[in-house]
């Protein structure tokens, strides 16, 4: 294995290698958000998610690259880039924590699990900790899906909303999570 | 002058609008700032990530120009297929994103293809949206 930069998401979940069986990964993964208001409705879709998670231990990470968003309007993407999340200097967000209330056996055949993510949520890099509900799904062929939905304040993560578009942009945004994975 | 300044309010109006709904481009409307190898791209990030950054992903919107070996290529949801080219590293590839239409229907694992996109940075593989081919 070449030493490169792109493994830092396993090698983070290496130290737990020696009990873990259980570890999971997509690339593909898809994460959107909403923003609504009276003004208008802004949402954006990123399809290149990358996340790993160990069912053993209970650690997952998911990580996506902010240039990747896609808006109906180029606009959009323009002040989003550019102005709020300024994402030549904060190219990455990411999420590490673990994932609670569903272990390796319950995996083993078809059922949705209620799920708890914790962790640290880093946007605009500003880190905040984070929770979330969400439900771990294995279908009948056993592929293995995960969703959650939550909501991130812009403030939260030191980003500046100018006046003047204020009321066109909710001040809590929705985000949408879903990844399915395969087995690594 | 009533009259001009109608006419000026209407041109601001209708450019405003214009401006609004102007649509997201696609890899072929964008400048290419660079042509590479899928290995070279790869290597060019983990080399020096911050570099390879100002290089490919610039701070405005440009385009890449990647020619490799498709690894893989699959549909990843909402119309979108991801082409992957082979980097010599089994760990990493370059992801490439394309609308499912704008897909040639004659290319398979193992071609050797040429791809433009727009490089949004590095997670594990190398990312590029709204790809087209060269062909």
């Amino acid at each position: 294995m070449k030493n490169t930069k792109h493994v830092a998401l396993i090698l983070a979940l290496l130290p737990l290698a020696s009990q873990a069986q259980e570890r999971y990964m997509t690339r593909n993964g898809h994460i959107a958000f909403f923003s609504a208001t009276p003004m208008e409705n802004i949402e954006a879709n990123n399809h290149k998610v990358t996340s790993v998670w160990d069912a053993t231990t209970g650690a997952m990470q998911f990580a996506v690259l902010i240039k990747a968003f896609e808006f109906e309007k180029a606009l959009m993407q323009e002040h989003f880039n550019e102005n709020y999340m300024e994402s030549t200097t904060y190219p990455k967000a990411e999420f590490k924590g673990k994932l609670a209330g569903v272990n390796p056996d319950q995996l083993k055949k078809a059922g949705t699990f209620e799920v708890t993510v914790t962790g640290d949520l880093t946007i605009h890099g500003v880190t905040k900790p984070a929770t979330a509900k969400g439900k771990v799904t294995v279908d009948a062929s056993g592929a293995i899906s995960a969703a959650s939905d939550f909501i991130v304040k812009p403030e939260d993560h030191g980003i500046k909303i100018p006046g003047m578009v204020r009321k066109n942009i909710a001040e809590e945004i929705t985000v949408k999570v879903r990844l399915s994975y395969d087995k690594m | 002058m009533l009259y001009v300044g109608l006419t000026l309010a209407a041109v601001a109006g209708g450019y405003a609008l214009l401006e609004y709904s102007r649509g997201v481009k696609g890899a072929d409307d964008l400048k290419v700032a660079a042509s590479v190898n899928a290995d070279q791209l790869l290597g060019d990030f983990n080399t020096d990530e911050a570099a390879a950054m100002a290089k490919y992903v610039g701070t405005t919107e440009q385009a890449v120009q990647v020619t490799g070996t498709i690894r893989s290529m699959g549909p990843t949801g909402d119309g979108k297929v991801t082409v992957v080219l082979e980097t010599g590293d089994a760990l990493a590839g370059i992801a490439c994103e394309f609308a499912e239409t704008d897909v040639p229907v004659d290319w398979r694992s193992g071609a050797t293809v040429t791809v433009r996109g727009i490089c949004t940075g590095l997670l594990m593989d190398v990312v590029l949206v709204r790809c087209s081919a060269v062909v």
